[in-house]
């Protein structure tokens, strides 16, 4: 027991030498934590998320730095739940001393990971999750968010669906969990102030197998538009079944940002072509900035980049413009430089609002066709953002 | 008079025709399932991931450009020797142990987890889709109907037929029934009952590999798609009686009717809970199931 | 004359209680490694190692449950997350309206009690598979709901809660000093195990007992085997739901991925790893499975491979887990020190 004792005193000694830290110098690397799935349902948006955070490391790093300092990235793996995200997030809070940690995606992660933050006295920032409790009523000192949030893109479809067919007859097909319920809840209340009106709701459990058993209401109610929230494997399914059962003709198919995605959209091949979205990127954008930005992404990762890729590129320009206006990496100083702040990213010149630390940015329509998403409306940041609602700082 | 008629023509009669498209589905993933319950005494917790094998096999050999009705019988093929190696290799070796379901439960639990993070490593973890092999549809009473599903209803009719007459009728099946009934018995005639039940967990392994195939074009492919029917297929196997085909054709049947008329009538959240429910229910009344076992009848 | 010593009928040893005290010296090593563990993280002043052992030792308290089940009845819950759930969003709760640690402990342990009889009086009366499939229903059943409930936080779980000061009456810690709190959940801990090790030395442990080796000859010694096997899975309840009492004092919010199929399949590898029936097996594996986790998670995104290969391993080579290699060799130890 003794022998026992020793090796694991030796063990901790062990541990304990390798991560004492000495006064960061001019010399040392800034450390930014990424706590993101990289394994589990969301592995997917974590691969995003990594390849753009890589490539605009990569690219500030090869222009000299952050203040002449390397930007060094240490990525830990949260398996999409928000338990393993918050002992990860601690284990480069304490361990890895990080200057700034990033890469959640589920908006569980997020607010726990947030709150760990605070507890820690450091900044987060998330560029997947997009529930508007995020900066609106669980809103946190410490923690940013530089993508578009549920309420923006809801705002920029519903002007566009508004557009195409006034006064339209709209279904509602949401998945039954509470941010499925919100980002329904968040759309229908828009489109209705446009003048639609809503012939009907259906919310299917999380995972359904056969949407084919929710066509039945669908038929009935015989829409003009159908929104939708389903996500991931789910839209392949819905999507495809529609078009199986001949449904999508003669019907507008309009969804959440998350809804048809660079991760699915083989997967539903055809059954695809139509579907608009509000989202804060596409990589249609025709800017040089995004051009830059889509060929050397593609170049790195033999992939397209899509929104999470790209606010997640957009994330490091960001944390460098903030560094250099603070002239410091101390956390109160780098959340006064973050306020207010604007930066250029591929999507364009985008704002932190200081009251709720949303990020203010011109906001798209996007429509597929043949597996692409072509812009086919733009809404201006300032119509699009909404309110500021946090009331906590 | 005219906005009921319009519900029982496209609502209610939509929804049970998809109910049993769906009913189908899931007896062809519960068939194999309970066929190795039936005859090896095992709980076999990755039989989805087997499932999930079939899917992904008929995806990398569909791009390759093999033929989708050669799929059908090639697939099964495949994973026969996989399913026998299994067999063999991991359930042989806790066969004996004093607890064997719970100890061929958490080896199979741990199997499929592997399987699962394995298909992952090999495939991505994007969802795929294969081509629907049969495109077009037919319209019945102004209601569109997808040609596979059909299709779908009619082969998975004569799956089970066919998985019923070989064991029902055959001098294989007579020997995997008497095998089932009493192993001593069996061995003692001759039988070699290691190697009859290493090749009806293969058989039953070839049956979810199948249902993958099949399936496939309509529920798209991803990783942990094994999960998606497991559940209700053990609930299937449970109602219909473990180890009954018959048992596991009319519980699925029935139980995916009671979840697609629970879901127009109540609420889509409600099907969920209902067929727990119903499995509670047969299991405090009749804990065999609807069915007797396999060699038992 | 001859040597009364000779004539003194020596108590027979038995192997239960044999079993019991190997078990106990196992439980004092592992207490003693812990607190030596603590000493050196105060030592080089380690917050991210001692909270991430407080909550390799909450995930153990789960196994502990998982392992009162299929160690002494033989029933394998693949839903016992449910518990663990229900006492970390009981805490969350009390805690958010009063700070208060015995509050939120004493609700937890209502809670469990009378959710577990209620969910009892179903589960009593299957065995086997069918057990497993019943707690695994009700286990997704109660986490969808969770996921639905507003009031509870929905998908995002409740943030916020408070550290709270846990008053041990000769003095207070807080939950969020790394050493403190690792102490405390190392006393609940081993205060769940001896009061569980207690009652399966009582009558009712011994029916539990028989009840495996034969059931039918149970009720003939006067004793119902559904009583026995319903208390077993309260006690089960009570005891995951008091571990998860615990994760929101340390990490201060609550998701329902606690009550996800995961977190029970996590423990169900925990307890086949450190050995089933053994009831020290559970803390050893919680601690190995962190371990383990944490070291191959630094190399590979699919530590899960890995992790379900050693478990294959463990199911086939090593059917009492890592307890059934070392407990043996400490009964003859003790059997030599007795005689």
């Amino acid at each position: 027991m003794t022998k026992t004792a020793s090796v694991l005193t030796g063990l901790l000694a062990g541990t304990a030498l390798a991560v004492s830290v000495h006064a960061a110098s001019a010399a040392d690397p800034i450390k930014i934590g990424v706590v993101t799935p990289l394994s589990g349902t969301y592995t997917p948006i974590g691969q995003q998320v990594r390849w753009g955070l890589e490539l605009a490391t990569k690219e500030v790093n090869a222009a000299g730095g952050v203040m002449g300092r390397q930007i060094e990235l240490i990525f830990e793996d949260e398996e999409a739940n928000p338990s393993v995200a918050v002992q990860k997030a601690e284990k480069l809070f304490e361990v890895q001393k990080v200057d700034f940690l990033t890469g959640t995606v589920n908006s569980g992660s997020t607010l726990a990971v947030g709150q760990t933050a605070e507890r820690a006295k450091k900044l987060i920032a998330t560029t997947v999750s997009f529930a508007d409790s995020i900066t609106t009523d669980k809103c946190s000192p410490n923690v940013f968010r530089v993508n578009a949030r549920a309420g923006q893109q809801s705002t920029a479809l519903a002007a566009w669906v508004a557009k195409q067919k006034p006064k339209a007859k709209v279904f509602f097909l949401g998945p039954d969990y509470e941010m499925g319920r919100s980002t329904v809840a968040t759309f229908k209340k828009t489109i209705e102030g446009l003048g639609a009106t809503s012939v009907g709701e259906v919310f299917a459990p999380l995972d359904s197998k056969d949407y084919t058993q929710y066509f039945g209401q669908l038929r009935q109610a015989r829409p003009e538009v159908l929104y939708t929230s389903v996500a991931g494997n789910d839209t392949v399914r819905l999507l495809t079944q529609m078009q199986d059962f001949g449904l999508a003709k003669n019907l507008i198919v309009v969804g959440a940002s998350g809804t048809v995605t660079s991760q699915n959209i083989s997967a539903i091949g055809s059954a695809a072509n139509g579907f608009a979205t509000g989202s804060g990127y596409s990589t249609q954008i025709d800017t040089p900035e995004n051009k830059k930005f889509v060929e050397a992404f593609k170049a790195a990762n033999k992939a397209d980049p899509d929104l999470y890729g790209a606010d997640s590129y957009g994330l490091i320009y960001f944390f460098k413009a903030a560094v250099e206006k603070a002239q410091s990496t101390d956390t109160d100083k780098l959340r006064k430089a973050m306020e207010g702040l604007e930066w250029m990213t591929p999507q364009g010149k985008k704002t932190m609002r200081g009251g709720d630390h949303q990020a203010v940015q011109p906001m798209y329509v996007v429509q597929v066709n043949d597996g692409k998403f072509n812009i086919v409306g733009q809404v201006g940041g300032d119509e699009a953002i909404g309110p500021d609602e946090c009331t906590r700082f | 008079m005219a906005p009921f008629l319009d519900y029982i023509q496209f609502v209610l009669a939509p929804q049970m025709i998809t109910g049993l498209s769906l009913g189908v589905a899931v007896v062809l993933v519960a068939l194999g399932l309970t066929i190795i319950f039936g005859l090896l005494d095992v709980i076999n917790m990755a039989h989805g991931e087997f499932y999930a094998m079939g899917a992904y096999l008929a995806l990398a050999l569909g791009a390759a450009g093999v033929n989708f009705w050669l799929l059908l019988v090639l697939v099964p093929l495949i994973m026969v020797p996989i399913g026998y190696v299994v067999e063999r290799g991991l359930i042989q070796r806790v066969f004996n142990s004093p607890d064997r379901h719970v100890t061929t439960l958490l080896l199979t639990f741990g199997l499929g987890l592997v399987v699962e993070e394995g298909l992952k490593i090999v495939f991505g973890p994007n969802t795929q889709r294969p081509p629907t092999p049969i495109s077009g549809a037919v319209e019945v009473l102004g209601v569109l109907l997808p040609n596979y599903r059909l299709f779908l209803i009619v082969v998975g009719v004569a799956i089970v037929a066919a998985v019923a007459l070989v064991v029902n009728k055959t001098r294989y099946g007579a020997i995997v029934r008497a095998a089932a009934y009493d192993r001593n018995m069996a061995a003692s005639l001759g039988v070699p009952v290691s190697r009859v039940f290493a090749l009806t967990f293969a058989f039953g392994v070839a049956l979810a590999a199948l249902a993958g195939v099949l399936l496939a074009p309509i529920y798209s492919v991803f990783p942990t798609m094994g999960r998606d029917f497991i559940f209700l297929a053990f609930t299937v196997v449970i109602v219909g009686g473990m180890g009954s085909i018959m048992g596991a054709v009319i519980a699925g049947l029935v139980i995916t009717q009671i979840q697609a008329l629970a879901s127009l009538i109540v609420s889509p959240v409600w099907g969920d809970p209902i067929v727990f429910s119903v499995m509670v229910l047969v299991l405090v009344m009749r804990p065999q199931g609807l069915f007797g076992r396999l060699g038992h009848a | 004359m001859r040597d009364p010593s000779t004539v003194l009928v020596r108590p027979v040893q038995d192997r239960l209680t044999l079993a019991m005290r190997a078990s106990h010296v196992l439980v004092a090593i592992f207490v003693a490694l812990a607190l030596a563990f603590a000493a050196i993280g105060v030592a080089i002043d380690d917050t991210f190692y001692l909270r991430l052992a407080t909550e390799a030792l909450i995930f153990s308290g789960l196994a502990l449950s998982v392992d009162i089940l299929l160690g002494y009845t033989g029933l394998l819950s693949l839903g016992q997350a449910l518990y663990f759930g229900l006492g970390a969003y009981v805490s969350a709760l009390v805690l958010q309206r009063v700070p208060s640690f015995w509050a939120a402990m004493a609700a937890a342990l209502v809670a469990c009690v009378i959710v577990g009889a209620l969910a009892g009086l179903i589960v009593y009366r299957v065995r086997g598979v069918y057990f497993a499939l019943v707690t695994f229903g009700l286990a997704q059943v109660a986490a969808k709901a969770v996921y639905n409930t507003r009031e509870l936080g929905a998908s995002d779980g409740l943030i916020g809660i408070p550290v709270v000061p846990v008053d041990l009456g000769f003095g207070t810690v807080q939950s969020n000093a790394p050493a403190g709190f690792f102490l405390i959940t190392l006393g609940v801990i081993v205060v769940l195990y001896l009061a569980v090790a207690y009652l399966f030395e009582t009558p009712f442990g011994r029916v539990l007992i028989a009840l495996r080796a034969n059931e039918r000859r149970v009720p003939f010694l006067g004793y119902s085997p559904r009583a026995a096997r319903l208390a077993a899975y309260v006690l089960a309840a009570v005891v995951a739901g008091l571990s998860g009492a615990l994760y929101p004092m340390l990490r201060g919010f609550v998701s329902p991925e606690l009550l996800f199929f995961s977190t029970s399949g996590n423990a169900i590898i925990t307890v086949v790893t450190g050995g089933v029936g053994t009831l020290a097996g559970a803390l050893y594996g919680g601690v190995i499975l962190t371990v383990l986790k944490s070291v191959i998670g630094s190399w590979t995104p699919h530590h899960l491979v890995v992790i379900g290969l050693l478990f294959m391993a463990a199911v086939i080579f090593l059917p009492k887990g890592l307890m059934g290699l070392v407990r043996p060799w400490i009964e003859r130890l003790l059997r030599r020190t007795a005689r």
